[in-house]
C-alpha cells in the first residue's frame, strides 16, 4: 500500500477501464478504488475536527452560565485554556484530514493522467481523424484539472459542511431538541433548492466548457495555418471568425455569471429567513424560561455555525456539478475503446519471412470514432484488391490522386481494420498477430511525415527501443542522405527542429523520417510517396543505399514518377479503389492502359530530353 | 532565433511580484469602471450588513432576551431580516459586476491577443511552440481574468470587513477594540508569510503542469508516428515519470497548504481566549456586556474568512501577475516584418521583380542567401531548381516578405516591398506552400479562403483548372465535405490540388507554387499544366518543382545552390551548358532509359 501512495506505479494501478460505467455515481466510485480507505479515513478526521469545532459553543455556554452570569471569576483562565486546546485538536485534526485528502487526490489524478496519456496514444486512427486535438487538449488538461479540484477541494469541502452541520445540529439537539429541530427546516429546502439550480448550472456550463474549446481549435488552427493566413492575407477575416466564436463565449459566460448572481441571493434569502425564526424562536425559548441565557448564546453561535456552511453547500454543489461536467468530457474519452496492441492469437514468428497475400480485400474508412469494420455509410475506398508479395520482393504501387493507395497500406500494420477479405502475412491472417509485433516488423515512411519538437538526433532515435551508437545514427543519417545537410546546420545532431518540423525544408523533413525508419530496421518497409520533395540525384542516392540496407526485405514503394518504381519485381496499379492492371515494367509498358499512358506522358519528356542531350554532345564532344 | 530546449522554461517567474505587470494589469482593469463601481458599492454594502447583523445580535441578547423584551426581540428581528434583503441586493450587485468584469477581461485578452497573433511574423511562430501561444490564450487569460475580478473582489472584501469589523468592535468596547488591533496585524502577517513559503512549491507545481500539457499536445498530434514506430511504452514510461514528478510536487504543496487553514483557525482562537480573558474582566467591571463578548467572539470567526480569503487572493495575485507578464510579452512582441509609417496600401503588383544583393539566415550563423540577385520581368515563369535545402522556399518566402532579408533589397516595379503594407502584398500573392495547410470544415470554405466573395462558379472553375473538380465531385457531399482538421480526412495530393485550386482562385499578380503537385499524379499533374498555360503565360510565376515535366516549360530556370544562383537560362540553354541542370536530368534520363542496370533495391537481380 505505501509503495502505491508514494512511489512508483505498477501497470494493474493505472488501469481506469472500470470506470467505464454507465452510472456517473458508479464511475466515480470506482474512480477512486485504491484510495477509499485513505478517502474514508480523511472525511473522519474532518469530521472530527468539525465535533471538535462544534465544541466552543459548550465552552461559551459554560463560559457565559457557570462563570459569567454567576460571577466566577477566577475559571476565567481555564475557559481560555479549553479554548484553546479545543482548537488546536481541531487544527491538527484539520490538516491529518487534509493532508490525506490531498494524497487521495493527486494519487487519483495522477492515475487519470496517465491513464488518459496512455488511451490516448492507444485510441485508433479513426478516432484521432474526427476529433480536434485542441479539444482532446483541453481536456486532458483544464478537465482533468477540474477533477483533481473535486477530490482536493470539492467533496472534502461537502464533507466538512455535511460534518460542521452535522455535528452543530448534533450540539444544538444536546441543548434543545425543539431549537434543533426548528433551526434544521433550512436544510432540505437549501439543498433541493440547489439541486434544482443544480441541472441548469450543468447545461449552461458544459455548453461554456465546449465552446471554450472551440476557441482553441480554432485558436490553434490558426497557428498551425499561419503560413496560409499570411500567403493569402486573410487575417482579417481570421479576426472576424475569431470574434464570432469568442462573443459566443462571452455570451455563454455571462449565463454562468447571471445563473450566480439568481442562485445566491435567492440562497441568501432562503437561510436569513432561517437566521430571523431560529432567532425568535430560541429568543422566546430563553425569555420563557425554557433555556438558559448561556443556552442561549451557545445557540446563536451554534446557528451560524449550521446556517452559515449551508450557504457554501450551494458554492460547493456549483463547483461539483462544473466538476462532473469535466469528468463527462474526460469520461467520454475512456468510453472510446482503445484498439487492443498485445491480443492476438499467435505470437510473430522471430524470423518474419514477410510474403503477404491481399484476398479479395475491401475497404471503408469508419463513420464514427471507433475503428469498427462494417459500420459505416462512407462510399469504399478500397475494392476487391488481391495480389501476392513474396518475401523479399518490392512491390510499386502507382494511381491517381486519391486512388487508395496510403490507404491500402494503412492496413497492412492495421492503423485501419479492413471490412472484406483477408490480409495473409505469412500465411496467417493479419488480425491474428498482436498489433504491437506487426508495427515493429513494419516500417512506415509516411506520405507528410511528422517529427517532434525534439533535436535530430531524438528524432531519428525515435523509433528504436535499444541503445544505438552514434555510429549507427550516422549511418542512417548517410543512407538518408541527409547527413551533410545535417552536419552543415550550426548545432548539427543536436538542432532542435521546430515543432512539426517546421525549421527544416521539405525534403529535410523527409529524409529525417527515412533515417528514423532505416534505423527502426523493419523487416517490412512501405515508402509513402517518400521522396516527393526531393530531387532526384537525391532521391537515385538514397535508392542505392537502401538497397544494401534492405536487402530480402518485401518492400512498398507509392511513388509517381516512373523511374522511381520502373524497377520493382511487380507494379499494380490502383484506379478508384481497385487493381486496374499489375505486373513488371517491361509487361505493364507493352499492354495499353494506365501505366502505359503514364510511361509515355514521361517518356516523350525525356525523349525531347534526349534529343537535346544528345545535340549537346554532338556540338561538344566529351 | 535558436528554439530552446526546454521552451517550458519561460513559466518559471520571479518570486517577486512585477510592479509593473500589476500596475498595467490595474490601469487595464480601469477599462470597466462601471463595474468596478458596482461592485466597490456592493462590496461596502455587504460588509456593514454583515456587520450590522452581528450587531444586532448583540442587541437582540442584551436589550431582548437578558431584559426579557420579545417585542424588542421582534423589532429588532424586523431590522435584521431588512438587512438580510439589503445584503442579498449587494450580492447580486457584486456577483454581477465582478462576473461581467472577469468575462468582459477575458473577452478583450483574447481578443487583443488573437489581433496581435494575426500581425506577428512566421519567425515567432517558427521558434514559439503552439502549446505556449495557447497557453496565454486560455489558461493565462482565464488566471487574470479571475484575478481581477472575483480575486480583487474578495480582497477588497477582506480589507473592508476587517475595517468595519474592527470598527463595530470598537463601538462596542474600545479596549478589546485594541487588543484585536494588536492580534489582527499578526494573523494576517503570519497568514502571508505561510502563503509566501508554500508558494515557491506551487510554482514548482505549475511549471511541471505546462510541461505535462506540452507533453500531451506533442503526443496527441504525433499520434500517427507513435503507433507506426510502436512506441507508446516508451512514451507511457517518459509520461508517467513526469506525472509522478508532478504528483510530488504537487502532494507537498498540497500538505503545506493544508496546514494553512489550521494555523489561522489556531490564531483565531488565540484572539477568543484573549477576548475571553480580558472580556471576562471587563464583564466583571461592568465594562461590557454578554451580548458584547458573544458579538466580540462572532466578529472574530467573521474575520477568518476574510484573512483566510486574502491569502489565497495573495497567492492567486503571484500567479496572476505572472499569467499577465506573460499575455504583455506576446501582445508586446514586435513584428519583425511589420508595415512602415506611410507604406502604401494599393499598389498593384504588375512590373519587374527585383532581388538587390539579398543576405539572409534564419538563424545568424547559418547563412542560406548571400548577395543573391534576381530579375524578374513582368509576366515571366520562373523555375527554381536545385538540391533540398538550398534556398529555394526560403526565396519565395522573401518575396513574400515572410522573413525580412538582413541585407539588400527586394523590389516590385521599382518599389521596394517595405514600402507597401504586407497586407497590399498579401492579398495580390497566390502561393501554394510546399506542405498544404487546410482548415477544418467543407471543401467550399477551404477554397473560398482564396476569395471570400467568389461565386461558387468561380470555385468551381478554379478547382476545373486546378484538376480537383473531378475527386470533390465524386464525394457523396460534394463540395460541402469535411476536410477533417489539416485536412486529415482527404489524401495528400488532394490536399494539394485544393490548396492549388485556393490559390488559383485568389487571381493574384504573382503566383508561386512550391512544389505545389509533388504527390499528385502525373495524368492530373499534366491537366494541370494544361489548364494553368493561361494563367501562368500572364502572372509572373514562381514555379519551385523537382519534376522535370513541371519545370522545362518555364520562361528561365534557376539552379540554386550554395546560396545563390549557380545556372540560369532557359531549360535548352541550361542543358547545352552542361552544369548541375544537365548533370541533374541526364541522370534522371539515362536512370529510365537503363532500368534493368538499375533495379530497386536489387531484388530483381538477386532473383533473377
Ligand atoms: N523557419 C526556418 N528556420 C530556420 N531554418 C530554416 C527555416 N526554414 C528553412 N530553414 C533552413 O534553411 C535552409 C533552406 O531551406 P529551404 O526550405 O529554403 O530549402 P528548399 O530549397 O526549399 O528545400 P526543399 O527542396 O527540401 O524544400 C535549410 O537548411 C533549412 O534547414
Ligand atoms: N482518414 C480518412 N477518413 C475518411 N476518408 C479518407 C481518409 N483518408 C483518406 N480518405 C479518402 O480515401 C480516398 C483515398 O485516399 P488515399 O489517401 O488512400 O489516396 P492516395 O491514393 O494515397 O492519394 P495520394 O496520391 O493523393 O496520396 C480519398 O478519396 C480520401 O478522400
Ligand atoms: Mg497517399
Ligand atoms: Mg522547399
Amino acid at each position: 500500500m505505501m509503495a502505491f501512495l508514494t512511489g512508483a506505479l505498477r501497470r494493474q494501478d493505472l488501469d481506469l477501464h472500470v470506470v467505464r460505467a454507465r452510472r456517473r455515481v458508479r464511475s466515480c466510485w470506482r474512480f477512486v478504488h485504491g484510495y477509499r480507505s485513505l478517502y474514508l479515513a480523511a472525511v473522519l478526521l474532518l469530521a472530527l475536527a468539525a465535533l471538535a469545532r462544534s465544541s466552543f459553543a459548550w465552552v461559551i455556554r459554560t463560559f457565559t452560565d457557570d462563570v459569567l452570569l454567576p460571577g466566577n471569576y477566577d475559571r476565567i483562565p481555564l475557559m481560555g485554556l479549553y479554548f484553546l486546546s479545543l482548537a488546536a485538536a481541531a487544527g491538527l485534526l484539520t490538516f491529518l484530514g487534509g493532508r490525506l485528502a490531498a494524497q487521495t487526490a493527486e494519487g487519483v489524478t495522477r492515475r487519470l493522467r496517465v491513464f488518459l496519456y496512455d488511451h490516448l496514444q492507444h485510441l485508433p486512427f479513426a478516432y484521432h481523424d474526427r476529433m480536434q486535438t485542441g479539444d482532446l487538449i483541453q481536456r486532458s488538461s483544464s478537465d482533468v484539472e477540474e477533477i483533481r479540484r473535486l477530490f482536493a477541494e470539492h467533496l472534502v469541502g461537502l464533507g466538512r459542511i455535511v460534518s460542521i452541520s452535522g455535528m452543530a445540529f448534533f450540539a444544538m439537539w444536546q441543548l434543545s431538541p425543539r431549537l434543533a429541530l426548528v433551526s434544521a427546516i433550512v436544510i432540505p429546502i437549501s439543498v433541493s433548492v440547489s439541486f434544482g439550480f443544480w441541472s441548469y448550472l450543468a447545461r449552461i456550463y458544459d455548453l461554456f466548457q465546449d465552446q471554450e474549446a472551440r476557441l482553441s481549435s480554432l485558436l490553434q488552427e490558426n497557428i498551425y495555418g499561419a503560413r496560409v493566413v499570411r500567403a493569402f492575407a486573410r487575417e482579417q477575416y481570421e479576426i472576424a471568425k475569431f470574434e464570432r466564436e469568442n462573443a459566443i463565449l462571452l455570451n455563454r459566460g455571462r449565463n454562468v455569471v447571471r445563473f450566480h448572481n439568481v442562485f445566491w441571493p435567492s440562497m441568501d434569502l432562503i437561510l436569513a429567513s432561517q437566521m430571523v425564526g431560529s432567532t425568535l424562536f430560541g429568543a422566546w425559548m430563553a425569555i420563557d424560561g425554557q433555556i438558559s441565557t448561556g443556552t442561549y448564546v451557545a445557540f446563536t453561535g451554534l446557528l451560524g455555525m449550521m446556517v452559515g456552511p449551508v450557504r457554501h453547500l450551494g458554492r460547493i454543489f456549483a463547483f461539483i456539478t462544473q466538476s462532473l461536467v469535466s469528468y463527462d468530457r474526460v469520461l467520454a474519452i475512456i468510453n472510446e475503446d482503445r484498439e487492443p496492441l498485445d491480443t492476438g492469437l499467435v505470437d510473430m514468428p522471430q524470423e518474419l519471412a514477410g510474403d503477404i497475400r491481399f484476398e479479395d480485400v475491401s475497404f471503408v474508412y469508419p463513420e464514427g470514432t471507433q475503428d469498427l469494420p462494417g459500420e459505416s455509410t462512407l462510399p469504399g475506398v478500397l475494392h476487391g484488391i488481391s495480389f501476392h508479395a513474396e518475401p523479399g520482393q518490392v512491390l510499386a504501387i502507382l494511381g491517381p490522386t486519391g486512388s487508395g493507395k496510403t490507404s491500402m497500406m494503412n492496413l497492412l500494420p492495421r492503423f485501419y481494420t479492413y471490412t472484406g477479405g483477408r490480409i495473409l502475412l505469412d500465411g496467417r491472417e493479419l488480425t491474428e498477430y498482436p498489433r504491437r509485433q506487426l508495427r515493429r516488423n513494419i516500417g512506415v515512411v509516411q506520405q507528410e511525415p511528422f517529427l517532434f519538437s525534439r533535436s535530430i538526433r531524438e528524432n531519428i532515435t525515435y523509433g528504436t527501443f535499444r541503445k544505438v551508437s552514434e555510429v549507427e545514427i550516422v549511418a542512417a543519417a548517410e543512407a538518408a542522405n541527409i547527413h551533410e545537410s545535417i552536419l552543415a546546420m550550426p548545432r548539427g545532431y543536436d538542432t532542435v527542429v521546430g515543432e512539426q518540423g517546421v525549421t527544416l525544408s521539405g525534403g529535410q523533413r523527409q529524409r529525417v523520417a527515412i533515417a528514423r525508419t532505416i534505423l527502426k530496421d523493419p523487416r517490412i518497409l512501405i515508402l509513402d510517396d517518400a521522396t516527393s520533395a526531393v530531387d532526384t540525384s537525391t532521391e537515385k542516392a538514397i535508392r542505392e543505399a537502401l538497397r544494401n540496407l534492405m536487402r530480402n526485405r518485401t518492400t512498398f514503394v507509392i511513388a509517381h514518377r516512373i523511374s522511381s518504381i520502373a524497377s520493382a519485381d511487380r507494379i499494380l496499379v490502383l484506379d478508384q479503389g481497385r487493381i486496374v492492371q499489375t505486373g513488371t515494367h517491361e509487361e505493364l509498358v507493352a499492354q495499353a492502359g494506365t501505366y502505359r499512358d503514364v510511361f509515355r506522358l514521361q517518356t516523350s519528356i525525356e525523349a525531347e530530353l534526349q534529343a537535346d542531350i544528345q545535340s549537346t554532345l554532338e556540338a561538344h564532344p566529351a | 532565433m535558436a528554439l530552446d530546449s526546454n521552451q517550458y522554461e519561460e513559466e518559471e517567474y520571479s518570486a517577486t511580484l512585477s510592479g509593473a505587470a500589476l500596475l498595467r494589469l490595474l490601469r487595464l482593469t480601469l477599462n470597466y469602471r462601471g463595474y468596478l463601481a458596482g461592485y466597490v458599492v456592493g462590496v461596502i454594502g455587504m460588509v456593514l450588513a454583515e456587520g450590522t447583523h452581528i450587531y444586532l445580535g448583540k442587541r437582540i441578547l442584551d436589550e431582548g432576551v437578558l431584559a426579557g423584551d420579545l417585542g424588542e426581540v421582534k423589532y429588532l428581528l424586523w431590522l435584521w431580516a431588512g438587512v438580510a434583503v439589503a445584503l442579498a441586493g449587494c450580492v447580486a450587485l457584486f456577483i454581477f459586476c465582478a462576473g461581467s468584469v472577469g468575462q468582459a477581461m477575458n473577452y478583450d485578452l483574447r481578443k487583443t491577443m488573437f489581433g496581435r497573433l494575426q500581425e506577428l511574423s512566421l519567425a515567432y511562430y517558427d521558434r514559439t511552440p503552439v502549446g505556449w501561444i495557447m497557453a496565454r490564450a486560455t489558461s493565462d487569460s482565464r488566471r487574470v481574468s479571475e484575478l481581477v475580478s472575483f480575486g480583487f473582489l474578495d480582497m477588497f472584501w477582506g480589507m473592508m470587513s476587517i475595517l468595519v469589523f474592527l470598527g463595530f468592535m470598537a463601538a462596542i468596547s474600545w479596549q478589546l477594540a485594541l487588543v484585536m488591533l494588536a492580534v489582527v496585524p499578526v494573523m494576517v502577517g503570519s497568514a502571508l508569510l505561510f502563503q509566501r513559503h508554500i508558494l515557491g512549491h506551487w510554482r514548482d507545481v505549475r511549471r511541471l503542469n505546462s510541461r505535462i500539457t506540452g507533453n500531451y499536445a506533442e503526443s496527441i498530434h504525433g499520434v500517427r508516428v507513435t503507433k507506426s514506430l510502436g512506441r507508446e511504452d516508451s512514451n507511457l514510461a517518459e509520461f508517467a515519470e513526469l506525472a509522478t514528478g508532478m504528483y510530488r510536487s504537487s502532494f507537498r504543496a498540497a500538505w503545506l497548504s493544508a496546514a494553512f487553514l489550521p494555523v489561522v483557525q489556531v490564531l483565531a482562537a488565540v484572539a477568543v481566549a484573549l477576548i475571553i480573558q480580558v472580556g471576562g474582566l471587563q464583564f466583571r467591571t461592568g465594562v461590557i456586556t454578554l451580548g458584547g463578548i458573544q458579538a466580540f467572539i462572532q466578529y472574530i470567526f467573521w474575520m477568518l474568512f476574510p484573512i483566510q480569503e486574502m491569502a489565497r487572493v495573495y497567492a492567486q495575485l503571484q500567479q496572476a501577475v505572472a499569467s499577465a507578464e506573460r499575455i504583455f510579452s506576446l501582445i508586446d512582441s514586435l513584428p519583425e516584418v511589420q508595415d512602415q509609417p506611410g507604406a502604401m496600401e494599393e499598389h498593384s503588383l504588375r512590373g519587374a521583380i527585383e532581388f538587390d544583393a539579398v543576405d539572409f539566415a534564419y538563424e545568424p550563423d547559418n547563412p542560406i542567401l548571400q548577395g543573391f540577385n534576381l530579375r524578374v520581368e513582368e509576366g515571366e515563369t520562373i523555375a527554381l531548381v536545385g538540391p533540398t535545402g538550398a534556398g529555394k522556399s526560403t526565396v519565395v518566402n522573401l518575396l513574400c516578405r515572410f522573413y525580412e532579408p538582413q541585407r539588400g533589397s527586394i523590389r516590385i516595379n521599382g518599389q521596394d516591398l517595405r514600402g507597401m503594407t504586407l497586407h497590399a502584398l498579401h492579398s495580390r500573392i497566390g502561393m501554394v506552400l510546399q506542405s498544404p495547410y487546410l482548415f477544418s470544415g467543407s471543401v467550399m470554405d477551404n477554397l473560398r479562403y482564396g476569395r471570400l466573395d467568389a461565386t461558387d462558379a468561380e470555385v468551381w472553375y478554379a478547382a476545373e483548372l486546378a484538376g480537383a473538380a473531378d475527386f470533390i465531385d465524386a464525394f457523396e457531399d460534394g463540395y460541402a465535405t469535411d476536410v477533417g482538421e489539416g485536412g486529415s480526412l482527404l489524401s495528400a495530393g488532394q490536399k494539394q490540388l485544393i490548396s492549388l485550386a485556393r490559390a488559383i482562385l485568389a487571381r493574384p499578380d504573382i503566383f508561386i507554387m512550391d512544389e505545389a503537385t509533388s504527390s499528385v499524379d502525373t495524368m492530373t499533374e499534366a491537366r494541370i499544366q494544361q489548364g494553368m498555360e493561361q494563367l501562368l503565360e500572364t502572372t509572373t510565376s514562381f514555379v519551385i518543382a523537382h519534376r522535370l515535366s513541371t519545370i522545362r516549360n518555364a520562361d528561365r530556370i534557376l539552379v540554386i545552390k550554395d546560396g545563390g544562383i549557380a545556372e540560369m537560362g532557359s531549360h535548352q540553354e541550361l542543358i547545352r551548358a552542361g552544369g548541375y541542370y544537365h548533370d541533374l536530368y541526364r541522370r534522371q534520363f539515362r536512370d529510365e532509359k537503363s532500368r534493368t542496370a538499375d533495379p530497386f533495391f536489387g531484388s530483381r537481380l538477386v532473383h533473377a
